[in-house]
């Protein structure tokens, strides 16, 4: 690896280490979005919420578990299926009804409950930080190109692209995933043919939100959990779902590599204005592609 | 069919004007502010109405020329030190001079695609807005902007207020009733049809998003004349959505029904909160609610029913 | 949105009475009838009675990651002013206190300040962490010539160059824990320093003060670069890496709220905490090491206004006690706050003899009163409380599950704050 930092300077590929471990978690949360936005065709702001109770969910589970390794092992997995199921009562109870109302109207109401899950959030949990704790073998830097990288960004870079590949097999070589693409396409056809499509979408959106609670499982451990996650990750995941094309899993992740990516290099460039960067690196691209860089399935 | 440009029903409106006049000397210092508020959030929400109601435009990032209306008007006081009224001019034509370059940009998409590239563009000024603390303040905003002394007092704003925003209103309900605005919901309605009749309807949006810009500017100079301050967050994207709610609360297809949306969610957010600390979940339960029961908001339901008894009445198509 | 939009419009002439206007009327009518609703709603409700009692209004934020710090304050102007109700009130009367969450919004607040003053007649305003709204509630507090507390915003502003007649602080600034950051470290051998902070106003702030008056103090001092990161950073590798690569002895860290937890995450991850020392103010406090527990580095170099058991005074203990009695946990830097806060204003009523703003801040200024880290006096000419800072090591010990400091140097308030000549300088 040594041959690495002698080709380019530390800081940068120290920073697009960083830069590649925030896109995971920014594709994990926005390729569920943009599952529901592709299939369902709902903008679902309330994503963010549940990414947040994701990682809040992960903070009981972990703790109910005595911390540590078991504890945290045990968060990454409960705490997608929580957050999953409560999407499910959410979407039976409320969403199934309305899907025939204009965009507009279905992105307000997913926004009045991104508004209730945060308030539900603060009384749960109450308003103080929240840390998860990283198991012993996560601890501690990996020196890389003599670098301290932290191994969890490592874990997190690994991780990425094996949800990738796991949505890719999910939606091309499964019975489910034909369908949920062909229903993104012409939900009539697919309705015609006999297939029950309100829990084709019903699925669809389960996954996205398992999705969601994944990302905040998995961000749990290297951020202060806190209310307010919501809001600051809910327009970047909406920006690289715009900007990957809707409904493109692909997309979310060339989305996410983009917007990471900028955000860590831009930092580097101009300190101060190191978040403008991703904003304005998806200005560009909506210029000249407003429909996204990939197919979308709109 | 537009005969009486000036209104059937104009007194009603006349006697809640001149109610608003008198109001302040009943009510108290507060109330009068809060008044104020209402009106100023008000000709932000019937701004935004302007383009999305009429206009059929997802402007989805309208808070950022509030915002920069009242940045302008703030900035131009306190660090080039002219005088308000100079402010108060520079803030709205900022406002609207950003509403032309984004409206510019934008104005080539449709529908979802305007309001995504609205939105990034949008967020793009929030931030370098954000961070640019040792020009705008940052995340401190800015804050004891002077006024002149005729409009400092709480009264004194409150009509300062009044006056612009029923003078934008009435020069705003013309506009809708002219050949302009009849154009521009023709537009909305049929984009095709406009086109193949001649109208550019490229050009026809962009004016109208630059004179809803300028009308959200001008929203922003009443905020800073009413509360002397201005605040980064008054451009984030979820001030947007609240003004968006307004229109929709109060019915975004009917003039006035964004004021009465402003109106109750700011009432609301006061009485509210003096009572619970959770008063965003119960704004996210009443904005389910009427999303599910009154897709027309409360102006547009109660029209309704009133065109519901009106056909009743007189038996028939009206 | 293919329905037809009928203008319900807002002209002033003389209309043109119709038969199809009526119905049109009438529907105008409902309109008003809903804005005569809310408007003479408003009316009924503005008729609010006057209580007997002091009422003190606090506007904070009581939402998101400021309330680690912001329940502390409230639950020590608490348990002060349960203490004096118990025994009747000051002048006969009962301190009342009513509490808006401005959730850390600086416009929220503002509104939330005028409307204690506006509606609810408070006597008192006392507030916040937010120093964004801290500043416009004071500006709102000078024209509304109404005393305003500040309970935990650290802008140096506040009672320096915006500083006036009806604003007092009660927590310490940067500017005073940066130069008694400053005065520690110069008698410490480190001459090469890296600065890095949260980018935003109060980062700076920070930083600038303890550099300028180190450097000051120290001149053999260099700083060899500088790292600023966006405030709620949460991946400090790469700004860690950098820094690691230029060798410094020391890194003066200037972070705050959040901040302070994740920097402190990441130099145990990178293991820079190991390697070289650095300072943050706050770094020593229960509010940023217990959400650690045992997992928070040790050798971190920090500043803080309270700490719950140095110094092993009665008056401290017996505070301790009792806010573990009341509330079940430690208690930390904000309770210090609010309790002070809640103490002067008794005594300063008290003092004063009725209930008059005027007088009361006549009172105030000057007031020595006892604390649990000992006596305390709210200095007349900037109305600034003369806190003791204490500068420590953090370290891991026993008898916690969280660390605590080591070290303890206690550095008196003249010592480390402007002096008033320097303060009516600023003011001008």
């Amino acid at each position: 690896m040594e041959f690495l930092s002698s080709i380019c300077p530390p800081e940068i590929l120290c920073q697009i280490l960083v830069g590649l471990s925030r896109t995971t978690i920014l594709f994990i949360v926005a390729s569920g979005l943009t599952l529901i936005l592709g299939v369902l065709r709902i903008p679902n702001i309330a994503h963010g919420s549940l990414y947040m109770i994701g990682a809040f969910i992960a903070f009981s589970v972990s703790k109910w578990f005595g911390g540590g390794t078991t504890g945290f092992w045990m968060a990454v997995v409960l705490a997608p299926l929580a957050v999953a199921l409560i999407s499910l009562v959410v979407e039976r109870g409320i969403f199934a009804h309305l899907y025939e109302r204009e965009h507009l109207m279905l992105l307000l109401l997913t926004f009045a409950m991104a508004l209730v899950l945060g308030d539900l959030v603060k009384m749960v949990w109450g308003g103080a930080y929240r840390t998860v704790q990283l198991p012993g073998s996560f601890k501690g830097p990996i020196p890389i190109a003599s670098l301290p990288i932290p191994i969890y960004n490592i874990f997190l870079v690994i991780i990425g692209p094996v949800v990738a590949l796991g949505l890719w097999l999910l939606a091309n070589k499964t019975k489910m995933g034909k369908i949920s693409r062909a229903a993104a396409v012409d939900r009539e056809m697919v309705g015609a043919v006999g297939v029950n499509v309100s829990w084709v979408f019903a699925i669809v959106f389960v996954i996205g939100c398992f999705l969601a609670g994944m990302g905040g499982a998995l961000v749990s451990p290297i951020v202060n959990i806190t209310l307010g996650m919501d809001h600051t990750l809910i327009i970047e995941a909406f920006l690289i779902v715009i900007i990957g094309g809707l409904g493109n899993v692909w997309g979310a992740l060339l989305g996410a590599l983009i917007f990471g990516l900028t955000q860590s290099l831009g930092i580097l460039i101009w300190p101060q204005f190191g978040i403008v960067f991703p904003y304005a690196a998806v200005v560009t691209v909506l210029i000249f592609r407003p429909i996204g860089l990939l197919k979308s399935t709109w | 069919m537009n005969k009486n440009v000036y209104g059937k029903e104009s007194w009603p409106v006349l006697i809640l004007f001149i109610l608003l006049l008198i109001l302040p000397f009943f009510l108290t210092r507060f109330y009068i502010y809060l008044l104020a508020l209402i009106l100023v959030s008000g000709l932000t929400a019937m701004s935004l109405n302007f383009v999305l109601g009429y206009g059929g435009i997802y402007q989805f990032h309208h808070a950022v020329f509030y915002g920069v209306g009242a940045y302008g008007a703030a900035l131009t006081i306190t660090k080039l030190g002219y005088s308000p009224w100079i402010g108060f001019l520079v803030g709205s034509l900022l406002a609207a001079f950003l509403s032309l370059v984004m409206g510019a940009i934008c104005v080539r998409l449709s529908k979802l695609y305007f309001g995504m590239l609205q939105i990034s563009l949008g967020s793009l000024v929030w931030a370098i807005v954000y961070r640019w603390y040792s020009f705008t303040g940052g995340d401190d905003g800015i804050h004891g902007v002077s006024m002149p002394d005729l409009i400092n007092s709480t009264k004194g704003s409150y009509y300062f207020t009044l006056l612009v925003t029923a003078a934008c209103l009435i020069t705003m309900y013309f506009i809708v009733k002219s050949p302009f605005g009849s154009a521009l919901q023709g537009i909305r309605d049929n984009p095709v049809r406009g086109e193949a009749v001649g109208i550019n309807v490229k050009l026809h949006q962009l004016v109208a998003l630059v004179i809803a810009g300028f009308f959200a500017g001008v929203a922003g100079v009443l905020f800073v004349v009413v509360d002397n301050s201005a605040f980064p967050d008054m451009l984030f994207w979820t001030l947007s959505l609240e003004i968006l709610i307004m229109c929709l609360l109060g019915g975004w297809l009917t003039f006035l029904g964004p004021m009465l949306g402003a109106a109750i969610m700011v009432a609301l957010r006061t009485f509210a909160s003096t009572f619970t600390e959770y008063w965003t979940l119960i704004q996210g339960v009443i904005l389910m609610l009427v999303i599910i029961f009154l897709p027309e908001g409360v102006l547009g339901y109660v029209n309704a029913k009133i065109r519901q008894l009106r056909n009743v009445a007189s038996g028939g198509k009206a | 949105m293919v329905k037809r939009v009928r203008p319900t419009g807002f002209p002033f002439v003389v209309w043109v009475w119709t038969k199809k206007s009526l119905m049109e009327a009438i529907m105008k009518k409902e309109m008003i009838i809903g804005m005569s609703v809310v408007l003479f709603g408003f009316l009924a409700a503005s008729f609010s009675f006057g209580a007997d009692t002091i009422k003190v209004g606090i506007i904070d934020t009581y939402t998101g990651p400021a309330t680690a710090y912001t329940f502390d304050v409230l639950d020590g102007f608490k348990m002060a002013t349960n203490k004096v109700n118990a025994k009747g009130g000051v002048l006969g009367k009962k301190i009342e206190f009513l509490t808006r969450d401005e959730k850390f919004k600086p416009d929220i607040g503002l509104a939330m300040a005028k409307e204690l003053v506006l509606k609810d007649n408070v006597d008192i305003l006392m507030g916040t962490i937010n120093s964004g709204t801290a500043l416009a509630v004071s500006d709102f507090a000078k024209k509304e010539k109404i005393p305003f507390f500040v309970t935990f915003s650290k802008s140096d502003k506040i009672t320096g160059e915006q500083g006036h007649r009806y604003v007092f602080q009660i927590t310490e600034n940067t500017l005073m824990a940066g130069r008694a950051a400053a005065f520690e470290l110069a008698k410490k051998p480190f001459v090469k320093y890296w600065i890095a902070g949260d980018d935003y106003e109060y980062g700076h702030a920070i930083a600038d003060s303890v550099w300028t008056q180190l450097k000051k103090l120290k001149p053999r001092v260099q700083v060899l670069g500088q790292s600023w990161w966006k405030v709620g950073e949460t991946d400090f590798t790469p700004y860690i890496t950098a820094i690691l690569a230029a060798k410094p002895d020391f890194i003066i860290v200037a972070t705050g709220g959040s901040g302070m937890v994740n920097f402190q995450k990441a130099a145990k991850a990178t293991g820079l905490s190991q390697k070289v020392p650095f300072y943050q103010h706050t770094a020593i406090e229960l509010s940023t090491l217990e959400p650690q527990g045992l997992d928070a580095p040790e050798g971190v170099y920090g500043t803080a206004n309270y700490l719950f058991y140095y110094p092993d005074t009665s008056e401290n203990k017996a505070f301790v006690e009792e806010f573990r009695k009341t509330y079940n946990r430690y208690p930390k830097i904000g309770a210090l706050y609010g309790y002070v806060t809640g103490v002067l204003i008794e005594k300063s009523f008290a003092k004063a003899g009725k209930v008059d703003k005027e007088k009361f801040i006549d009172a105030v200024q000057g007031m020595v009163i006892d604390s649990p880290v000992g006596k305390l006096e709210l200095r007349a000419c900037d109305h600034q409380l003369m806190l003791p800072m204490f500068f420590g090591v953090t370290k891991k010990v026993p008898q916690y599950p969280f660390l605590i400091a080591s070290d303890i140097v206690t550095i008196p308030a003249k010592d480390y704050m402007p002096t008033c000549e320097e303060i009516k300088a600023l003011r001008k």
